[in-house]
């Protein structure tokens, strides 16, 4: 069990490459976080750093009350769950996950009970002497769990675990490593390109673009209290609506304006409002807080948006519709129950307690 | 189509078939006059044995009683033993190294070991022997190191072209599982590299099996190995040769390593394209 904090970590490679420029992060003991960004943005770096299978240009990694920035990544008490699995291919299921313990001098018997434990847990038994090339994903995936797991390490880490598995397995296994994290009650850090991995299984989240901490904080407030754009678009799907509109005071109130829509403000934005009269802003609404509007009006959403649906998507429960408000494009996401065709002309209501709007220069949430 | 690519297949094995026949034909005339009392060789090579030219296995026994075969065979043994194995073990570390630490040195080495496979054996082969003499290299296990040289040009080739294929995670999971560099290699990566290895194996042991202008240079005719031993047992007067226990020695000579060949050659292949097409 333990704490994981990064002190102003930066990353710079051999040929001058900056990944990472001042990374601050305070992780709990036991906490689940998941690390998530678009390609590129420095969160396998990041895991790789804690690992200490990539050096750390500068800045302090305690793991614990320890510094751990020139420990081995062997006497970190760390195990790791990597994407490609890593599974030892000469070896039978059984050695591999032995493999660890076995370099640490754990006497056979205690060996053979963990493993055999944790095969137990993972629905592993009956492929212990079988080979990783005689695994489907999912089975080499619960190996390489399993290799982790029989160490106890303080501290699990795991580099975009499920991105090779298809979507009906992904689904299963991120219940079990939630189970897992639950039962083994460890500091999880997990890494991810999906936002709906992470949204689904973490404590917290990290939100990472080009090596700079976004947003650090739990996936409701993620999702409800976006701080800038970059994290409102990341996370959720279909992602935020970000239209350009222009703040206007008549008789007191507050109005988004664009030339298809003028919508009413709640009035608790007004303050923070106050210096953005006449000016332009990005509103951000989620596809889930436009409805559609039959014609008749509706009481408790009276603010309305005309919108030209182009395309309607069936997903099951729901309907996507994509279609354009003015020339900017809208989506919205609709109960199945309303039978819905593409081309068609439509008037979405807007549920206004649940607006963003955000600084159109530097893109921060000014209220929601 | 289908009867282009039969054509095809027939042109491909009409000429695999050619190709076969023209290689083991002289193998052929080998075993067959092994057989042969030495008059009927020299007069009628191509012949197969009858009642009168046969004489069974006595050309055998006559080679082996003129060449001192049997301690030739055993120093031959340990050098191809020692030097493949030496040439397995050191040649697949190095690759493992350039591989895995890449900067300019590493780079120069790799570099080295490649052009050292374009340099002639004859051009240096001189002041070579000179050296290993000096060095006290003109012995049995002395030869090891030599041969270990010449092998590992192109043994670190395929084995850096198999080993980049490798994903490096595996590596980094043995680090996390609490082995060295050390025990990475020997229990990871090691293990990893047995297709090519045997490939290694192979085609050095069939090169150093069979070498003459080597050991004749360095170990020269005290420390004899089959192939000086043979040519050895050859030279006399003009019609002072035993053919006939010559061509029984050369069939012995060839033996082991054709089993050797025969019962690892499923892999050469494999490690050959491995180390292509990967690298």
């Amino acid at each position: 069990m333990a704490t994981i904090r990064l002190e102003n970590i930066k990353k710079t490679y051999e040929d001058g490459t900056t990944v990472i420029e001042n990374l601050n992060l305070d992780i709990k003991d036991k906490e689940f976080i998941i690390l998530v960004g678009p390609s590129g943005c420095g969160k396998s770096t990041t895991l790789r750093m804690i690992a200490g299978l990539e050096e750390i240009s500068d800045g302090n990694l305690y793991i614990g009350d320890k510094r751990v920035n020139d420990v081995s990544p062997k006497d970190r008490d760390i195990a790791m769950v990597f994407q490609s699995y890593a599974l030892y291919p000469h070896m039978s299921v059984y050695k591999n996950m032995a493999f660890g313990l076995k370099n640490r001098k754990v006497p056979k018997d205690e060996i053979d009970r963990k493993v055999k434990e944790a095969a137990k847990m993972l629905d592993i038994e009956e492929y212990l002497h079988r080979k990783p090339r005689a695994l489907s994903g999912g089975q080499r995936q619960r190996v390489a769990l399993g290799r982790a797991m029989v160490r106890e390490p303080s501290v699990f880490l795991l580099d975009e675990p499920l991105s090779n598995l298809d979507a009906k397995l992904r689904t299963e296994m991120r219940n079990r490593i939630s189970i897992l994290h639950r039962k083994l009650q460890t500091t999880f850090v997990y890494v991810t390109h999906d936002q709906t991995e992470a949204m689904t299984m973490a404590d917290r989240i990290v939100v990472l673009k080009k090596g700079e901490v976004m947003q650090f904080d739990t996936p409701s407030v993620l999702y409800n209290h976006p701080k800038n754009m970059f994290v409102a678009g990341f996370i959720g799907s279909p992602q935020m609506n970000f239209l350009d509109t222009r703040i206007e005071v008549i008789k007191n109130s507050y109005f988004a304006v664009s030339e298809s829509f003028k919508i009413r403000l709640s009035e608790r934005m007004y303050d923070a409002l106050s210096l953005y009269r006449n000016k332009d802003v990005i509103l951000g609404i989620r596809p889930d807080d436009l409805h559609i509007n039959n014609g008749a009006s509706n009481e408790n959403n009276p603010e309305k948006i005309s919108a030209h649906i182009d395309i309607v998507e069936m997903t099951g429960s729901d309907y996507f519709l994509y279609g354009n408000t003015g020339n900017q494009k809208i989506t919205a996401k609709v109960t199945a129950a309303v039978r819905f065709n593409d081309d068609t002309d439509c008037e979405l209501s807007v549920d206004t307690d649940k607006i963003h709007i955000f600084d159109k220069v530097s893109e921060i949430l000014i209220c929601d | 189509m289908n009867s282009r690519k039969r054509l095809n297949h027939s042109i491909s094995f009409t000429f695999l078939l050619f190709l076969s026949v023209i290689f083991l034909f002289p193998i052929y005339l080998v075993v067959l006059n092994s057989f042969k009392s030495k008059f009927n060789i020299v007069g009628s090579p191509f012949k197969f044995p009858n009642e009168d030219t046969f004489v069974g296995l006595e050309n055998y026994a006559n080679g082996i009683r003129m060449s001192d075969l049997m301690p030739s065979f055993l120093r031959t043994l340990i050098i191809t033993v020692g030097s493949v194995l030496a040439i397995v073990i050191f040649t697949s570390m190095a690759a493992w190294f350039i591989v895995r630490v890449k900067n300019r040195a590493t780079k120069t080495i790799y570099y080295l070991f490649l052009f050292s496979m374009i340099v002639p054996f004859q051009m240096i082969m001189f002041a070579m022997v000179s050296v290993c003499s000096k060095l006290g290299l003109n012995s049995v296990l002395g030869i090891i190191p030599v041969y270990l040289g010449f092998g590992s040009g192109m043994s670190v080739f395929l084995f850096s072209g198999f080993i980049r294929g490798l994903p490096h995670e595996i590596e980094e999971a043995a680090m996390i599982d609490g082995c060295g560099p050390l025990r990475t290699f020997f229990t990871v990566v090691f293990p990893m590299l047995k297709p090519t290895s045997i490939t290694v194996a192979i085609l050095n042991a069939m090169w150093i099996w069979n070498d003459f202008l080597l050991p004749y240079l360095l170990l020269g005719t005290q420390n004899k190995t089959l192939s000086v031993a043979i040519q050895i047992a050859t030279q006399g007067a003009y019609g002072a040769i035993d053919w006939g226990g010559f061509m029984a020695m050369l069939v012995l000579a060839i033996i082991p390593i054709v089993i050797f060949y025969l019962f690892c050659q499923k892999y050469i292949i494999k490690g050959v394209i491995d180390g292509a097409v990967k690298g």
